[in-house]
């Protein structure tokens, strides 16, 4: 299957940029000596959140930055080390590294990777210093660190080993504390990948150097084998291939820097070159470093001086990229190399923004992001215009057709303008749930394929549709669900087999109406959630719990803040932060959450969320003076009953017989406390409502008419009111319920309501509707 | 919540300080004020759709450009004045912390600025209304103004005009 996941590009970008600034505003008021625990709650949210999306598009470098900087923030935010202005300091230069990493990925600006090493290191000695010694709290300057001074400083030790030979990578790998067998174990296994040489970091622990043409996800997959690979710090010292700058600069000079011109350019090649270093991905010359890129963005367009350089190279003398690559091959002290870096990464990032602007421009032309608030105010308006030209509509067939023909022909155009304005401004706001589903695939994919597992995702329901406000809300719990699912419901296939499941876990992601409400689940057929151990791990959180609550309120457990029975803390998830985020956000949008699970079946987490400002095609009914509104889709048919089907049971609960089947007969006027007129059903009419596998005749005086409306929530200014899911405003301006048909289905049966005066809520009721007429 | 109360307190010292401004509404042969910070408008009564199943004094909601705003009698639910609806009939919308609600009075008076030296506490009383909602009393010549911490009121249980879980 493929999807072409561009399109959701730009809403994570959005939330990552808006989580960033939300961090970084966070940070800045944050009082270091007495931190705000909820702050540090949700800086730490922030950067889980944007870990999150990032590894669903496969931005594994924005991925592993915050991954370091969640495990420092971790540590800080359960109180295991304490807040500092260094803490503070480099979790800022954490956000601007990660900015930069994401407007590398929006307009392929380019990312300075020196820069994103140095901070990663930072974080990571931050982390590690505290944790590790007790006695040395201090590793790292009380100052605030300068970026190159850490990139120096870590990267000293790593001349125990001479330089890489050519292909090969230069890794240094700081080791949290470990026994000296582990140690020894660790540098056999490494000395597989290639050659090892270990030394003393400053901070007491063991530093490993290797030069190796393997990759850095080998050595974390080597070590995990003995160690937990978040303690691990690798940073890669050096790429042979990567041309030593002040090398290159002398080449330059001494080739080519003859003319004015050329010293000039000589410049912007050695900007070039070294950009392209940082990917530390490119093999021989620079022009194919450029096309491998990360292949998520726009190839690299070669800065224009260096183009120019290069070819007045040609020209001015036969030498250039060969004889650059010679000068960049010959041994140079990748130390010097490294330490340098941050004074040209200054320079190349004072050239560099005058190059991402035209990107900029055109990626905001073609969207705009409008504040909520402001659509809906368009809504609201629309709506408005459209009741009044309802009513000139009305004035003008008054009127005489001939004498105002042009007249008429001029409201008629209005009319179709007004229309095709509202569904205009309407469409705005709706979209397919498939904009979120489709984001799954790959997602579920990587994850399964991390994890060892085999998943097959099946989406229900993808084409109903919901307020865009929701749909981008729904986004980042639906992610931490299905994450979950993957990561702690599927089983892995050994396991499965066992219990007698078929190899590949099944998970499955549905979307539908469902009683006033769109209803989003998550369902796996995993281990499902095991009672006891939730019950255990939220004792020994210190949480109230007793043996004998519900299931429910059990399963409800694991969205307390700081939760989770995972034993391992992968990147994949475990952390106990999800969840929380999870129920959060669901209910910022009013919505509820509902777990179901059996052992060794699955689990299914229900989301359910208002239909705020969603669209319902609807039967409006009349009911004495008022209308309301019955959603369409639950309506089976309606009919006007003859009096040979109408039968009583006891001579009170009514019934009707409609082809074979007795339905019971609610009286909406009694079940509502409404006068009418109409009280004998074969006078007025019965609408066969079906919810939730019952059916019920629903007794209302008339029928209205079949409309589109708007769906507005009773609860923003009010409460909830039984056997009504929300409320919508009528072509006149007057406003009409909308009947919550599983819950009157509900009510008809627990009060069993006749004639419309003989049930005790009804004579309750009764009493009021009295009041209620003036 | 009790911003009347709480200015009152941190002004006394002050003495003859201004205590706020404040909508005078009449309710039956009763003067009450609130204060006009949480006034958004105020309109006459329109037809309003019912609600099934709520207390006599919820009169229903009406649409407010586009909004769906509850209206309370403040007469029904007092037992005070005649209740009768015509097109002299007022609704003061409040807007209280984002929720919109609308009250019926028998008739909105003046806008009126008092000072803290007019405003006296209130003895302990019986009435239909609970003293906790009234943060004083306020005379101004001969006429007393009863000052209503509407948005207590509005948001207390009584009124029903929230889910209960929703209160606090």
């Amino acid at each position: 299957m493929t999807v072409d996941m561009s399109q959701f590009y730009e809403v994570f970008f959005d939330e990552a940029e808006e989580l960033l600034a939300e961090a970084e505003r966070l940070l800045l008021a944050i009082d270091v000596a007495n931190p705000d625990n909820e702050d540090l709650n949700a800086i730490f949210r922030a950067a889980h959140s944007i870990k999150g999306g990032a590894a669903t598009f496969g931005f594994m470098d924005m991925t592993e930055i915050t991954h370091v900087l969640e495990n420092l923030l971790d540590r800080i935010r359960k109180h295991e080390m304490a807040l500092t202005v260094e803490h503070v300091d480099a979790f800022l230069a954490a956000k601007d590294v990660i900015e930069m990493e994401l407007d590398g990925h929006r307009h392929g600006a380019d990312v300075d990777q020196d820069q994103v090493a140095a901070v990663k290191t930072r974080l990571a000695s931050l982390t590690q210093a505290e944790a590790v010694a007790d006695s040395a709290p201090a590793v790292t300057p009380a100052v605030p660190v300068e970026t190159s001074q850490v990139s120096a400083h870590v990267v000293a030790p790593a001349a125990a080993l001479p330089p890489p030979a050519e292909g090969l990578t230069q890794f240094n790998i700081l080791l949290p504390e470990l026994k000296e067998k582990d140690i020894a174990n660790l540098q056999e296994e490494l000395g597989l990948l290639g050659e090892v040489a270990a030394s003393k970091h400053e901070s007491g622990r063991t530093l490993f150097t290797l030069n190796t043409d393997s990759s850095e996800s080998d050595i974390v997959s080597i070590c995990s084998f003995i160690l937990n690979p978040d303690d691990l710090v690798i940073t890669q010292a050096g790429v042979n291939t990567v041309p030593p700058v002040d090398a290159v600069a002398i080449a330059a000079e001494n080739t080519v820097g003859k003319t004015d011109e050329a010293a000039d350019t000589d410049a912007g090649s050695k900007v070039k070159v070294h950009e392209e270093a940082g990917y530390g991905l490119f093999a021989e010359d620079g022009k194919e470093a450029v096309e491998e890129g990360y292949g998520f963005f726009a190839p690299f367009t070669p800065h224009a001086d260096a183009q120019q350089s290069l070819k007045i190279d040609d020209n001015t003398a036969p030498i250039s990229q060969e004889e650059i690559a010679k000068a960049v091959a010959s041994p140079v002290e990748t130390v010097a190399a490294a330490s340098k870096a941050p004074a040209i990464a200054e320079k190349s990032e004072k050239r560099n923004p005058a190059k991402p602007d035209a990107g900029h421009a055109n990626a905001e032309t073609t969207s705009i992001r409008v504040g909520v608030e402001k659509v809906d105010q368009l809504i609201n308006l629309v709506g408005e215009l459209v009741i009044t030209q309802a009513m000139i509509e009305q004035r003008i067939n008054a009127l005489d057709p001939i004498h105002h023909e042009a007249l008429i022909n001029s409201v008629g155009q209005l009319t179709r303008n007004t229309r095709d304005l509202q569904e205009a401004v309407m469409s705005i706001r709706m979209m397919p749930m498939d904009f979120v589903f489709s984001r799954f695939p790959r997602m579920v994919r990587d994850l399964a394929g991390k994890l060892g597992k085999k998943v097959e995702l099946v989406t229900v329901g993808a084409a109903t549709e919901l307020d865009k406000g929701l749909i981008e809300r729904i986004v980042d719990p639906l992610t931490h669900l299905v994450r979950n699912s993957v990561d702690h419901g599927v089983e892995t296939p050994e396991k499965r087999k066992a219990a007698n499941k078929p190899e590949t876990g099944k998970l499955t992601l549905s979307a539908a109406h469902k009683g006033g409400s769109i209803v989003i689940e998550v369902t796996d057929d995993g281990a499902g959630l095991n009672r006891d151990k939730l019950l255990a791990k939220a004792k020994s959180n210190g949480l109230n719990v007793s043996e004998n609550m519900s299931d429910s309120d059990v399963y409800q457990l694991i969205f307390a803040p700081g939760f989770s029975t995972a034993e391992v803390v992968t990147d994949v998830s475990g952390r106990g932060v999800g969840m929380d985020v999870v129920k959060r956000n669901i209910a910022a949008m009013n919505g509820s959450i509902d777990i179901r699970s059996a052992m060794g079946y699955g689990t299914t987490i229900a989301i359910s969320l208002p239909l705020t400002l969603a669209i319902l095609d609807g039967m409006s009914v009349s009911l004495g003076s008022s209308v309301y509104v019955i959603p369409l889709n639950l309506i089976v048919e309606t009919l006007q009953p003859r009096a040979e089907d109408m039968k009583t049971v006891t001579g009170e609960g009514r019934m009707v017989h409609v082809r074979g089947e007795y339905l019971p007969v609610i009286a909406l006027h009694a079940l509502f406390g409404q006068e009418t007129e109409i009280l004998d059903p074969t006078q007025g009419v019965l609408v066969l409502i079906e919810a939730e596998g019952k059916k019920a005749a629903l007794f209302v005086d008339a029928l209205v008419g079949q409309q589109q409306v708007v769906i507005k929530s009773l609860e923003t200014n009010f409460r909830k009111i039984q056997g009504v899911s929300g409320a919508t405003i009528m072509g006149d301006g007057s406003v009409a319920l909308i009947l919550d048909v599983p819950a009157l289905i509900q009510m008809g049966q627990t009060h069993n309501y006749l004639t419309g005066a003989t049930s005790f809520a009804s004579k309750a009721v009764q009493t009021i509707s009295k009041e209620y007429t003036q | 919540m009790n911003m009347v109360a709480e200015e009152v307190e941190g002004k006394a010292g002050q003495g003859g300080s201004v205590a706020g401004e404040f909508l005078t509404f009449v309710l039956g042969s009763e003067a009450y004020g609130l204060e006009i910070l949480k006034v958004q408008e105020i309109r006459g009564y329109d037809a309003v759709t019912q609600i099934a199943n709520t207390p006599a004094f919820i009169k229903g909601v009406i649409n407010l450009r586009g909004k769906i705003v509850p209206i309370v009698d403040l007469r029904v639910k007092f037992n005070m004045g005649k209740v009768e609806y015509n097109e002299f009939t007022v609704v003061i919308i409040l807007n209280l912390g984002g929720r919109v609600v609308g009250i019926v009075v028998d008739g909105v008076s003046d806008v009126m600025q008092l000072e803290e030296s007019q405003i006296r506490a209130v003895p302990d009383i019986v009435a239909s209304i609970d003293t906790q909602y009234i943060t004083g009393l306020a005379s101004v010549g001969e006429k007393m103004f009863i000052l209503v911490d509407i948005e207590k009121l509005m948001n207390s249980q009584e009124m029903q005009l929230m889910d209960s879980v929703a209160m606090h």
